[in-house]
Parts: C-alpha cells; structure tokens; sequence
C-alpha cells in the first residue's frame, strides 16, 4: 500500500459513489454541528418543537 | 446464492447501525430513567460505563466467531439475542432488572468486529479503506442518531423506544441470515476458518506497537462510546442552569437539549471517520514525516505521523472541554465538542489505516485486540468522570494521568525504523513468529 498503488489503484463503478456518500455524511456532521450550536444561544427548544 | 459486494456492505452497514442505535439508547434515555429511578450521578456514570462492560471480550470473541462460523450468522445471533432482550427491558419495572437487561443490549456493540471481518471478506485491498470507512462510520453514526432523534420519537417513554428497537432487530437479523454471505470466494471462506492460533495471538498482543495502537484506539474510538454513553447526563448536570435559561426546563426538554449537544462529539467522531482515512492516504502519498522521535524510513512512517498528531488534539481538545465547562460556557463547551469529535476520528481512522499494514498476516487477531481491549476505556473513563468531585475536571485528570503517558508510549513504540513488530515482550523467538 505504498504512495504508488494509491495512484494506480483502479475503482471500480461503486466507488465514485461511495466517495460521494461519505461527503454527503460530512456535510450532515457539519449541519448538525451548526444546529447544536445555534440552539445554544436561541434555545429553540429543538425540532420538533419546544420544550 | 447469487450476492454483490455492495449489497454485502448495506447488510452489514444497516446491522451495525441498528446495534449501534440499541447500544446506546441506553443513554439517550439516561435522564427519563434518572428521573424514574431518582438515580445519583454516580449511578448515571455507573449506569453509563455499563454500556462497555461486555465490549472488551465479547469483540474478541465475536471476531473469532465471524471467522469461525460467518459473519451473518454470528451477526444475526447478536441481533436477534439482544433484540429479543430489548424487548424484555421494555416491560421491566425494577431497576436492577432493568440495568442488568441494558447491560445484555450493550452486547450488541460487538458486532463492529463482525462487520469489519464481512466487509474485509467481500473487498480487495486497493478499496478496503473506502469500504470499511463505508461501513464503520455509517454504522458508527447510530450513537448520534439515537441521541438526536429517540427522545424527539419518544419523549420520555424509554418502554416503548426499547421495544420498537428490539423488534426491529428481530427483523434485520432474519433479512442478514437470508442475504447475507460469508465471504466472496469459498477460498476466503476457508482461510479465514483456517486463520488463527493461539501461538499467533499471544505474539500479536504482546507486540509493543500493537499494544501502543491499543491504547491509541482506547484514546479515540474507546473515548468516542465513553462520550456516547457520558455526555447526555453531563449536560443535563453540569449546565443544567443554562439549559433552564433557555428554556429546557421539563425532563422531555432538557433530554432532548442535552441529547442534541451530545450527538455533536458523536456525528463527527462517526462522520469525519472517512475523511481521516483520506488524511492518512494524503500523508502517505507526500511523505509528510512532521514529528520528532516517531520513525521516518518504514514504507509506512507518515501514516505512523498522522495518527502521532491525532493523538495529540484529542489531549489538547479533553483539556479544552475542562477549560469551556470551569468557565460555565455552554457554547464554547459544544464548540470545543465539535473539534473534540473531529479529532477523534482522526484517531480511530488512523488507527485502522495502520493495522493491516502492521500485521498483514494477522490483521483478525490484530483488529480484535486493538478493537477490543481498547474498549475498556470506554468503561474507565465515566467512572473517573463521575468520581470527580468536580464534573468538568475529569476530562483534565483522564488527559494528564492518562493520556499523556499513553503519547508518550505511542512515540517511544513507533520509533523503531526497521520492523516494529518484532520487539516486544517476548523477545526474537516469538518475533519470528511474525515473519
């Protein structure tokens, strides 16, 4: 697993899409940081509505 | 039967989500059961550790069973098992009982071994990283989404939560049994069967490298379910004032509060897990070598650097969560969170870019040690937490007293710049073992 083979590996049709996954999930971790986050401050009470 | 390798991958993806979300329902529903059962803190740092107490042998055991007898079979026995007692807890009254049933639930947390074994029998090498990434942190995700959503769904009827788990995993375990498929090619099947023996693992564990990854791995993935399992009732204790200022002030609502700044450290920790893989990749491919001592010549020194820092934010980001909760910040403590659960996938994607490149001969035994023993972490540090006199200092005693010397090993062991995993415990004839 040396820097080369990590440059020729070649994917096969699925991997695309599993890259394509994973930045889906690191945009869902980002967006419920900035949820927590905000409710911090506003203490909205939290979807789906207050507490 | 006729199966794709990307099917596989859902199979166990789906199983180790779900016995992720029962592992630590446990604790979403932490303050409706302290409520019900006038617990004390230490009872909730009890109760949380609680969650763990079955990891350490049961992974152990649980990867040799997948090499033994399959993945799906092994797989569909710890869901049906503890789903079938998730629906027990459901109608217990009694809280001894009760915690004794949650304690059998929390086996499901075994299964990552099952699933790492299933996926590695279906990919090749050149896409393992991207499909094991795949599946751990997707299934890793569970924590946080039990967290954020099960007392949204239930408020604070944790009855009705744990039997629509249970049943539910009654239902994936019978759809694993049927799709699911041990290994690609029978030849697989038949050398994972064959693969390990006794004189094989007590060289793995006693390997100083190995052990310095074990420790690395209690310090991130063991600290990921100690967090799960601790920082709902954290909140809810130790900001309780702030949480009443905003307007959190019935149980249902401080659970639900507390759980949404929770799963914070948990979505990261599970959703950036990819990503740090990625980085272990980028150092790799540009030779980045940045930290003293760690070894600079093994064809895999730079990953051997990545997880050396790793290591080092998740200290510095324990120490900042004392720093924001001494100070009583409500949203710097969340904001310290969010770099806290980025840091530790660093560490837990990290460490598992390493392992099979050490140990490309054992890397089951490798993974069930390094996956496993490091989970007691998991339960050592709420007992330190809830042992603290105060509840924000035990994120700074467990980084000084524990993971600083864990470092400090971590550097000591990977110095070595022709085969670490020949020095050990044991001396050259065991070393040669691992040739």
């Amino acid at each position: 697993m040396n820097p080369v083979e990590i440059r020729v590996a070649p994917h096969e049709p699925w991997y695309k899409y599993g890259v394509a996954f994973l930045l889906m999930e690191m945009a869902i971790a980002i967006a419920v940081s900035a949820y927590s986050l905000y409710m911090t401050f506003n203490g909205l009470g939290g979807f789906p509505g207050k507490h | 039967m006729h199966s794709h390798k990307v099917e596989q991958l859902i199979i166990a993806t789906v199983g180790f989500f779900w016995c992720f979300l029962m592992w630590f329902s446990t604790a979403a529903f932490s303050p409706s059961i302290a409520a019900t059962y006038h617990l004390t803190i230490k009872d909730l740092g009890l109760l949380a550790s609680s969650a763990i107490w079955m990891a350490p042998i049961g992974r152990i055991v649980a990867g040799w069973a997948s090499d033994r007898f399959g993945a799906p079979r092994t797989f569909a026995v710890i869901l049906a098992g503890c789903g079938l007692v998730s629906i027990a807890s459901a109608y217990t009254t009694n809280y001894e009982m009760l915690f004794a049933e949650r304690v059998i639930v929390a086996i499901a947390g075994v299964s990552f071994v099952v699933g790492i074994q299933h996926v590695a029998q279906w990919f090749d090498s050149h896409e393992i990283g991207t499909a094991e990434g795949l599946y751990a942190g997707t299934g890793n995700v569970g924590a946080g989404v039990g967290a954020l959503l099960l007392p949204r769904i239930f408020g604070t009827d944790y009855h009705r939560a744990f039997l629509w788990l249970g049943a539910i995993a009654l239902i994936i375990a019978v759809w694993y049994l049927i799709r699911g498929n041990a290994a690609k090619t029978v030849e697989r099947r038949i050398a994972a069967r064959r693969g390990s023996d006794v004189r094989g693992t007590v060289f793995v564990w006693s390997r100083f490298i190995a052990i310095a990854l074990m420790l690395a791995y209690a310090m991130s993935f063991g600290l990921e379910i100690a967090m799960n399992a601790w920082l709902p009732g954290y909140f809810t204790r130790g900001f309780h004032g702030d949480l009443l200022a905003l307007g959190f002030s019935s149980v249902a609502g401080l659970q639900i509060a507390a759980g949404t700044f929770a799963a914070v450290e948990s979505f990261n920790a599970s959703l950036f897990r990819p990503f740090a893989g990625f980085m272990s990749d980028l150092f790799q491919r540009k030779g980045w070598t940045p930290l003293p001592f760690i070894a600079k010549e093994l064809p895999y020194a730079p990953r051997l650097h990545w997880l050396g820092i790793a290591l080092i934010l998740i200290t510095l980001a324990m120490i900042g969560l004392t720093v924001a909760g001494v100070y009583g910040s409500l949203p710097w403590s969340v904001a310290v969170l969010v770099a806290f659960g980025i840091f530790l996938s660093f560490g837990t994607g990290g460490t598992f870019a390493l392992v099979p490149l050490l140990f490309p001969d054992r890397p089951g035994i490798a993974a069930g040690f390094i996956g496993g023993v490091s989970t007691a972490g998991g339960i050592v540090y709420p007992l330190i937490y809830a042992g603290s006199a105060d509840i924000h200092m035990g994120y700074l005693y467990v980084a000084l007293y524990m993971f600083v010397p864990f470092v400090l090993f971590y550097f000591w062991a990977a110095r070595y710049e022709r085969h670490p995993e020949e020095h050990g415990l044991f001396g050259r004839g065991l070393a040669s073992q691992g040739a």
